[in-house]
């Protein structure tokens, strides 16, 4: 048991690849068994993290459940993992959706032993970004997330559609979509492995937590060793947040970085943007949370301006965007910008006045975004691939007057599109409320102007939330009865129950966490105020 | 100590010459083979010639031409053996029309 | 004990709700029992309270109300709890008894205990159903609604938003219920989604209140920032508002001033004030009238709920009220221009529900408290009554539509006239509403609410609100009267109406207790001045109890009480004698462009909100932006990677790596072999004569050179 206790955190990290490495070994024909094997085996993480929540010792301050064994001495790397409150709810998170994403994919049967194996070994790669607490290992597990979902992309991804890239020049949507996320992906990491490198060369370390016990982690002493050019000690800590900010910021994606968002969500399998939208984009943000925040806060607080532009531009564009689209699916993709929208503006007013009360409020508004988008997010496009698995279409023009025949189904999109839209009573508002109150309070109280205006001018993209929400509903399910669904060949089918089981639990936590969110904010807060006194 | 050691390797040269002759001119494979022959002999009386003429003391001359006799009867040997197998095949001597393994 | 009643005031509708849709949903008759049932249980509970309020001496220094710990803010906590006022007493006691009159009204006006239709689809109103009787005759009969238990549903749930927003100790519950409040009208404005109409109606509502409540949530985050809470106890204590007066904010207004502002523009939204007034006719499309009744009584009442409740935030700043007495003001005479001229019997009702909305924010604006207190009661009441009424009136005539075939618009008041005959419980308690909003002296509850509007603004020197809201009150007694004339009086204008027969007791029976308040409520008002101080203003000492310092009761003043029964009576008489005599909708005088198509504002509203938001976002965000400027600088990039590549691969690898390193080599070892194997000629005799010819030549060379 102590052993057990010791290594929690590592027996969540590295059981998918156990559970992967099992599900190759499963002959290959029977698709049943490799469904149920890969299910059955990913709601183990979820049990050990239950577990891990129910030991967690909330507002205690540091790490807990750390795990640390040199691995590469040389530099002074190790492997060392921990969770505090930031981590743990994205780690519940992870390990939450994984099992659903996997109960989703049971319609999945073309090259079934390779799919689970790959959505497996996303989940480490996932849970190591939220676990580790060395820099090189975090970046290990940040591209090691990649590989799967660049391949879950590329060939589980909607066969149909091409893309043109310039004049003339035209690729499968897919192929252009999976080379885009990973593209630029990769980019922003060339930054990030530069700006870890020259931690870990100034300060002979890459641990995090001795990081952040030392504020002075790059001063004129060490900074000779990493300096080349000569240049001042402010440059350098500057270009190296810019460096983690861009690669955060794709990933998060905040405006203007945000374009391969929609069309790896809209070409990915279901699960798959499932898993993009419920995990992958909470990476971005964590990487503010973790790295960015606590490393370089005098850098945050300067820059917090343009980051809480940014925010609001996704924000507003994103919700724009949204309402644009004629492809159910690219709207919802596109609705993703928008919520992390605010996920950023809660972390730049957060930035600007870590420590304070706005900037608390703001930063647990922010961290429960995460959560909620995750649901929300997860539920939507799990619907968009339910109605999407009948009809083989996703454009909005060929719905209308789905009610009438698929009355559950229409309920419960009614329901998640609600928790997405932000409707009180629901998770989202609680988040969303946070968050323009954070940045408010911190306009207000620091005082700094600019983000009132901004805040402001998100609420723009919070109305037109409204508006592509209802476009989502009035276009798939309103409408007169729609005769092509109706009947015959073409007859939709209402949701089956192992797709209302997919959508439970995901619907469960939207309605508790909006009607007493304080389970959950409880130990973000606490976490909030133990990192960013 | 009438013939002097010049008459020898006069002797010796011409010998010499002539086999040399035989093996460039002839083109039959057993005339090459007699060209050879000639050849060695005539590397044998110089061999001879020197022992007696420089140092009659050392047996190394005598050996040496012992050891080409036994070499020269090996070669006709293998030789005439290699040249009646060519025959045989080719139904030829001419050494220019032995081409196999020419490019 | 009572503040648990309080508490669970709002949890019977929702429960009934999920009841309702998770396991109840085919069975109508235990559908509407669990919400009727749920309505009740509500009702029972806030009587109970409201007795106990009456009960209490000195009720709004001893509220009622307890609070929890819902969000960890930092080291504090965002609490929020119930609270009972005399302000939210009185409210909760109309909220209680409309809301089950709606209930019990529903069941009767969804044609309970009818067959179901013919044709009738879900998502369209039911189209009747083909009976025969005895003999073997066949009659066209109403259907049952398609979608019968759904309807309970969402009424339930509006139910619960309702509740909870008159019961909340806090801003953020109340913009909870706001909230659920406005999904529920977008669910039951767009209940017949199969219609385009209610489709559109549905999302213009729910978008032009938004408008409305993104405003009003940065009110609450301004307001929450500024005083860390949002509990009325906290923010109106007078230390707090203190603090807000004084901070400047922007515009130099002061932070009270600001979010006042930002809070009643919310107001301006649900309350359907100009100019976000457009959504509420249109919402007219929902099943006729409950939810049509739902959002002119009863939702709609929560916007000025909301500014009452927050007056003595709004009363700090002079800008603030004067624009509130100001739109108040506007709207409440702009609407009841349109009013005049409209022909659908509803949408009478809906504009005239925006002025009368107007008066109580003008009242409000002028500082008259109470006054809009009052008003808004006694308005929900008779204007439940009134929609109700209407309703009856609708289904009354689509019974006549159907059994005599003739497609005539059911709702058309000049396809009306002589329903009196024909329906005379809906008729007399149609007119006691219709008397009732025009102000009909002395008996009507809207005359005494009016009144002391009228006596407020006046005595506080505001004519020109005054005069305004007079001439909207002329209006208001006009085509009210305009619309009993057409709809009651005369003859039948359509085979239809004369066939129209009376609605069942679920329907009327709400229709006469309504009519009972709508009488009887004004009573609790009556100024002192009238009764001759033998009873007093109870209404004015009871809710202006809330306030910290209860407003003064105005002395008696002719001019207005003279106003008051010259525009009411003027009114009603000018529309009886003008409609008297009219038959067709071509005779009607009022039958301007300008006022039916309601100052054009839809049409002005797409053009400069609507079609800009449709460009931007089909045109500009996602396509031109994403596409051509983000992703082509992607794909430049991508392109010029390329363009690198190929030069690299065409002028540097291709000939330096390839040609001349790889290749080169290979080539000039292939050369030099190729020039060599000449030599190998496999002569043997050639090799000879070469390797002597060498032999010969370093012969000659070492003989040479050592010489």
């Amino acid at each position: 048991m102590e052993f057990f206790t010791s290594h929690l955190l590592s027996f969540i990290l590295f059981f998918p690849v156990l559970a992967a490495v099992i599900v190759l070994l499963l002959p290959k024909g029977n698709l049943k068994v490799i469904r149920w094997t890969a299910f059955g085996l990913s709601l183990v993480p979820f049990a050990l993290t239950i577990y891990l929540w129910t030991q967690f010792q909330a507002g205690q301050p540091g790490f807990q459940f750390e795990d640390q064994v040199n691995w590469y001495t040389a530099i002074n790397s190790s492997y060392h993992v921990g969770v505090d409150g930031l981590s743990l709810t994205m780690v519940l998170l992870t390990t939450l959706l994984t099992p659903v994403a996997l109960l989703a994919s049971f319609s999945v049967s073309d090259r079934l032993k390779p799919y689970m194996f790959l959505f497996l070994l996303l989940e480490t790669g996932m849970l190591g970004v939220f676990l580790s607490l060395d820099l090189l290992v975090f970046f290990v597990f940040w591209e090691v997330g990649l590989v799967p979902m660049y391949f879950l992309i590329n060939q589980w991804g909607s066969e149909k559609g091409e893309r043109e890239i310039w004049k003339g020049v035209k690729v499968q949507a897919r192929n252009y979509a999976s080379l885009k996320f990973i593209i630029f992906t990769m980019a922003g990491s060339l930054g990030l492995l530069l700006a870890i490198q020259m931690i870990g060369v100034a300060t002979g370390s890459f641990d995090l937590v001795g990081l952040f016990s030392n504020p002075n982690w790059l001063n004129s002493d060490n900074l000779r060793l990493v300096n080349l050019l000569g240049l001042p000690l402010g440059t350098v800590k500057a270009i190296a947040f810019w460096a983690f900010v861009i690669a955060f910021a794709i990933k998060v994606p905040v405006w203007p970085f945000h374009t391969w968002l929609p069309d790896a969500h809209t070409e990915a399998p279901t699960a798959g943007s499932m898993i993009l939208a419920g995990v992958l984009l909470k990476l971005g943000a964590y990487g503010f949370l973790r790295l960015v925040l606590p490393l370089f806060p005098a850098e945050s607080s300067r820059y917090a301006g343009w980051l809480a532009f940014l925010a609001v531009m996704a924000i507003v564009f994103g919700a724009f965007s949204a309402y644009g689209q004629k492809d159910f699916k690219r709207l919802v993709a596109y609705s993703s910008v928008n919520h992390m929208g605010f996920v950023l503006l809660g972390i730049a007013a957060a930035a600007r006045a870590a420590g304070t009360l706005d900037g608390t409020i703001a930063m647990n508004g922010a961290i429960l975004q995460m959560f909620n988008h995750g649901l929300s997010a997860a539920g939507m496009f799990f619907l968009v691939g339910v109605i999407y698995e009948r009809t083989h279409t996703r454009n909005l023009d060929d719905f209308g007057g789905l009610f009438p025949l698929v009355p559950i189904y229409g309920g419960i999109l009614i329901f998640t599109s609600m928790a997405s839209l932000g409707l009180p009573g629901l998770n989202g508002f609680v988040s969303e409320f946070l968050v323009v109150r954070g940045a408010f309070g911190v306009g207000l109280n620091v005082p700094w102007q600019p983000i009132i205006v901004y805040t402001s001018i998100a609420m723009l993209g919070l109305l037109f939330t409204g508006a592509y929400i209802l476009k989502g509903i009035k276009s798939v399910l309103h409408g007169p009865v729609n005769e092509h669904w109706a009947h015959g060949e073409h007859k939709l089918t209402e949701i089956n129950a192992r797709e209302i089981a997919v959508m439970a639990p995901l619907m469960a936590l939207i309605l508790v966490i909006g009607i007493y969110p304080a389970w959950i904010l409880d130990v973000i807060n606490k976490a909030v105020m133990t990192v960013f006194h | 100590m009438s013939i002097p050691l010049s008459w020898y390797l006069i002797l010796a040269a011409v010998l010499f010459c002539i086999g040399l002759y035989g093996v460039l001119a002839r083109k039959n494979a057993i005339a090459i083979l007699l060209g050879v022959e000639l050849m060695l002999n005539a590397v044998n009386i110089n061999l001879v010639a020197f022992w007696r003429y420089l140092d009659p003391a050392q047996m190394g001359g005598q050996v040496f031409a012992v050891i080409v006799l036994a070499v020269a009867a090996a070669e006709v040997a293998v030789g005439l053996a290699l040249i009646i197998s060519v025959y045989r095949r080719r139904k030829t001597l001419v050494a220019d029309e032995i081409d196999l393994m020419k490019w | 004990m009572t503040n648990w009643i309080i508490w669970l005031l709002p949890l019977p509708p929702l429960l009934s709700f999920f009841l309702i849709i998770l396991f109840t949903n085919k069975n109508r008759p235990l559908s509407h029992g669990i919400a009727v049932g749920a309505a009740g249980l509500s009702w029972l509970g806030s009587m109970i309270v409201f007795v106990r309020a009456l009960g209490t001496e000195e009720f709004g220094k001893h509220v009622f109300g307890s609070a929890i710990n819902w969000l960890p803010t930092g080291t504090s906590w965002l609490t929020v709890g119930v609270r009972i006022d005399p302000l939210s007493a009185a409210v909760v006691f109309f909220v209680a008894w409309t809301v089950l009159m709606i209930f019990i009204y529903s069941i009767g006006y969804h044609n309970f205990g009818q067959p179901a239709g013919d044709h009738d689809i879900k998502g369209l109103p039911p189209h009747g159903a083909t009976v025969a009787d005895d003999h073997g005759h066949k009659h066209s009969v109403p259907s049952i609604e398609p979608m019968y238990a759904r309807f309970f549903a969402f009424i339930s749930l509006f139910a619960f938003g309702m509740y909870t927003l008159v019961v909340s100790d806090n801003l953020l519950t109340l913009f909870v219920g706001w909230e659920i409040m406005g999904l529920c009208s977008y669910l039951l404005i767009g209940f017949w989604y199969g219609k385009k109409s209610a489709r559109d109606a549905a999302v213009k509502a729910f978008m032009t209140t938004r408008v409305g409540d993104v405003f009003m949530l940065l009110g609450i985050a301004f307001l929450y920032s500024a005083t860390g809470s949002l509990s009325y106890n906290v923010i109106f204590d007078p230390g707090v508002l203190q603090t807000l007066a004084s901070r400047p904010a922007f515009l130099g207004l002061s932070a009270a001033g600001v979010i006042g502002l930002l809070l009643f523009i919310g107001t301006i939204g649900k309350s359907a004030q100009w100019p976000l007034h457009i959504w509420l006719p249109d919402a007219m499309e929902g099943p006729t009238p409950v939810s049509a009744m739902i959002h002119a009584a009863t939702m709609v009442s929560a916007g000025v709920y909301m500014v009452i409740r927050m007056f003595p935030l709004l009363s700090l700043d002079a800008h603030t009220l004067t624009f509130v007495a100001f739109i108040g003001s506007f709207t409440a005479l702009f609407a009841a221009t349109i009013a005049v001229a409209q022909n659908d019997i509803k949408k009478v009702l809906a504009y005239s529900t925006i002025s009368q909305l107007g008066f109580m924010i003008a009242a409000l604006g002028t500082g008259a408290y109470v006054a809009a207190a009052f008003h808004l009661v006694t308005h929900a009441f008779f204007k439940a009554l009134l929609f109700l009424g209407s309703g009856s009136v609708i289904h009354g005539m689509e019974h006549g539509v159907l059994h005599t075939g003739e497609h005539v618009d059911a709702q058309d008041m000049f396809n009306m006239g002589g329903l009196r005959r024909k329906m005379p419980i809906t008729f007399w308690t149609f007119l006691i509403g219709g008397f009732a909003l025009s102000g009909f002296p002395v008996l009507t509850a809207g005359f005494w609410s009016k009144d002391e509007i009228f006596a407020e603004a006046f005595g506080t020197g505001h004519l020109l609100v005054f005069i305004v809201l007079a001439i909207a009150a002329f209006l208001t007694a006009f085509y009210t009267m305009r619309q009993i004339t057409l709809t009651f009086f005369g003859e039948p204008r359509t085979k239809a109406a004369e066939h129209a027969s009376e609605t069942p007791w679920t329907m009327t029976v709400p229709l006469i207790v309504l009519a009972v308040f709508a009488v009887g409520y004004g009573w609790v008002g009556m100024p002192g001045w009238f009764t001759g101080g033998l009873i007093p203003n109870w209404f004015h000492e009871f809710v202006g109890g809330t306030l910290s310092q209860p407003p003064e009761t105005l002395p008696f003043l002719g001019v207005p009480v003279a106003t008051s029964l010259f525009v009411a009576l003027g009114g009603l008489l000018f529309g009886w004698l003008v409609y008297r005599k009219v038959e067709s909708a071509e005779k009607d005088f009022l039958q301007i462009p300008l006022l039916k198509n309601k100052y054009y504002f839809d049409e002005v509203y797409a053009f400069l909100f609507v079609k800009p938001a449709y460009w931007i976002s089909e045109t500009f965000s996602s396509v031109f932006m994403d596409r051509k400027v983000i992703d082509g600088f992607l794909h430049s990039v991508a392109r010029f990677s390329l363009f690198l590549g190929n030069a690299f691969r065409n002028y540097f690898d291709k000939p330096f790596i390839n040609g001349l390193i790889g290749d080169g080599t290979g080539a000039a070892v292939k050369a030099s072999g190729s020039g060599l194997r000449k030599i190998q000629a496999g002569r043997i005799q050639y090799y000879m004569v070469v390797s002597i010819a060498i032999l010969v030549i370093f012969a000659l060379l070492v003989y040479f050179l050592r010489a």
